[in-house]
């Protein structure tokens, strides 16, 4: 007995120490993982030979470097679910004969008595049953977080068609694995021991029934999104087909299939009608609405007039002001001709004129278009007359003269 | 029928209706009684409901297919060859800027400023840009980039293709209507027979 203890510490004292390597060296290892090979120059001599003891570590051949072992590998890829590189070990055959016998020995011991050996029998019985189980749903997690991931570990269409055959190879696998489990044989085996009964029959056939229908969920959805996939790159190549045709061909026409007979149901798309409708008033009930929309309509603070709407009114008013403005002119001019027609010495006095003929003008406007005249004639015309001014100084306190009439007179002969 | 009023709006104006631009008209769509209630009703309009052969678009169709629908389909015809060869230039140019061996899908998100920033880095996908936004169906009279990539999403927009969820954020949405777009251009290719291959090249697949 105490043999068997002191074999039990060993494995203990053993196993813990080559598990903290795997933290001591977790940089080393990690950098192995990511590349080829581990690194040597972060390890020393004493820490290789652990770990190359321990199978950590392994070196293919003699000339080459250290790489992990295929179990690490495989143990980093299930802590860091990377997809990539997880592996699907379905190898159930190897089970069922660990199984096989290890229910022997266990019969084995309980024949003879060996209630020790009977225990460890069983709970090595209980780790395979559970390793089996947790293959599986390993497996079938690793399968799941790759479909809903669409495989996003890699990024080209191709890989991800790969992957995903891939992928319907492990679940084939593992379907034929559990084909191999044969449930009649387990009874036979377990003959009428209630735990092992327990352990081999009802509580495996439970789990591997759940993985069997996720198996075949994952199975389904994997065909599915593998025709997608495929869609999507045949999308992809017709859409690049077709450009390139295109460009190829830029006077390419294909047929009017609006004229065959039967139009095809892709190309028939009705032009689009637009639902119109006006504020209607002939229905009493909407005058209350309507009413209501237009008190709603808010009231603008200013009604800016637009320079389009302005410009008509200004041009109106200035041809007006220039109508007056010529009529203004007119009248001085026929004064003027006047003056000449008369060639009276005296001159005619420009208000008397106009009160005279009766014109419109007021008398400070008329004075002044007649002295505008006089000024804007040609300096020879301008002799022909003489302007006189009648005026009176405004103030006695200033020069400034206030004009009160003019007489003009031709100077002809003088 | 009156719950379908929004919906038969928008269908008459011509828009197209899927799953993203409008999900739960797309829904009541999907099923068989509503649309042949939808039907009865456009039979007077001369408009019956459509599909795209995968069922991912409605929109509607002449039901009964006279001299003016001839007449309007054929000018159709005629716009939709015009805009096919710049639209496709799009799908590949939207492919290769974001990288990705697919085309965009409906319900993919777009943004401008991600092309914006492909483009800038990338002289070849600036060039194919600036082509393809002064192609008289985008019509783009800037040689800014940023006001050509807005042109090409408006546009694009303006046709059904994208979809923009809030006017004041340069976010877009991928509708059906691409996938409206593929099935005529697997059409035109079989019904002229075009030297066009969709299935992946056998020797390519051996190398792999």
């Amino acid at each position: 007995m105490s043999e068997v203890h002191t074999l039990e510490s060993r494995l203990l004292t053993t196993g813990t120490e080559r598990l903290a390597l795997l933290g001591k060296h977790a940089d080393a290892l990690m950098q192995g993982y990511t590349r080829d090979e581990v690194p040597l120059e972060a390890l020393t001599d004493a820490a290789l030979r652990k770990l190359l003891a321990a199978r950590i570590l392994w070196r293919p051949d003699e000339q080459g470097g250290v790489k992990l072992s295929p179990k690490v590998r495989d143990l980093i890829a299930e802590m860091l679910a990377d997809e990539t590189r997880r592996h699907v070990n379905a190898d159930v055959a190897e089970t069922l004969e660990l199984i096989r016998s290890l229910v022997q020995s266990y019969r084995e011991a309980r024949s003879r008595g060996e209630y020790w050996q009977q225990e460890q029998q069983l709970l090595r019985l209980r780790q395979e049953v559970d390793d089996l189980n947790g293959r599986f749903a390993d497996a079938i997690d690793s399968l799941w977080q790759r479909l809903n991931s669409d495989f996003g570990f890699v990024s080209r269409l191709n890989d991800k068609i790969r992957e995903n055959h891939r992928a319907q190879k492990q679940i084939e696998r593992l379907l034929d694995g559990l084909t191999l489990i044969d449930f009649d044989e387990l009874i036979d085996l377990v003959g009428s021991d209630g735990t092992l009964r327990k352990l081999l029959i009802s509580q495996l056939q439970q789990q591997l029934s759940q993985h069997y229908t996720s198996l075949r969920e994952v199975q389904r959805r994997l065909t599915e999104l593998m025709a997608r996939f495929r869609q999507q790159q045949s999308q992809s190549r017709l859409v690049a087909g077709m450009a390139a045709f295109l460009r190829e061909h830029p006077g390419f026409v294909p047929g009017n299939y609006a004229r065959r007979s039967e139009v095809p149901a892709l190309v028939n798309r009705a032009t689009p009608l637009v639902a119109a409708a006006a504020p209607a008033l002939d229905r009493h009930q909407d005058a209350a609405v309507l009413s209501e929309l237009i008190r709603q309509l808010p009231v603008p603070v200013h009604s800016p007039q637009t320079v389009e709407a302005a410009q008509p009114a200004e041009q109106q008013q200035e041809s007006h002001v220039a109508a007056r403005q010529q009529a203004l002119k007119q009248d001085v001019e026929r004064f003027y001709l006047t003056v000449v027609d008369e060639a009276d010495v005296s001159g005619v006095s420009a208000l008397g004129y106009l009160h005279a003929r009766e014109l419109e003008w007021q008398d400070e406007i008329w004075l002044f278009q007649v002295i505008a005249e006089y000024q804007s004639l040609p300096r020879s015309e301008q002799r022909a007359f003489r302007l006189h001014q009648e005026e009176s100084q405004a103030s006695s306190y200033n020069h400034v003269r206030l004009i009160h009439d003019v007489t003009l007179t031709l100077a002809i002969s003088a | 029928m009156i719950e379908h009023g929004p919906l038969i709006e928008r269908l008459l104006a011509g828009d197209f209706i899927c799953a993203v631009s409008d999900e739960n008209a797309f829904r009541r769509l999907q099923d068989e009684q509503t649309r042949e209630q939808l039907d009865t009703y456009l039979r007077p309009l001369n408009r019956r409901l459509a599909a795209n052969p995968e069922g991912s678009v409605y929109f509607l169709a002449w039901r009964n297919v006279n001299d003016e629908a001839r007449e309007q389909l054929s000018q159709q015809l005629g716009e939709t060859l015009h805009s096919l060869l710049p639209l496709l230039e799009w799908l590949r140019l939207v492919q290769e800027a974001l990288g990705r061996d697919a085309l965009v899908a409906p319900g993919d998100v777009l943004k401008p400023a991600e092309f914006s920033a492909k483009c800038e880095d990338n002289q070849s996908l600036r060039e194919r840009l600036e082509k393809l936004a002064t192609d008289s169906f985008f019509g783009s009279q800037s040689e800014q980039l940023d006001a050509q990539l807005k042109q090409v999403f408006k546009r694009l927009k303006e046709h059904g293709y994208l979809l923009q969820p809030h006017a004041d954020r340069q976010v877009y949405l991928v509708t059906g209507k691409v996938d409206y777009l593929i099935d005529l251009v697997r059409f035109i290719r079989d019904e002229e027979n075009l030297p066009i291959d969709e299935e992946a090249p056998t020797t390519q697949e051996a190398l792999l």
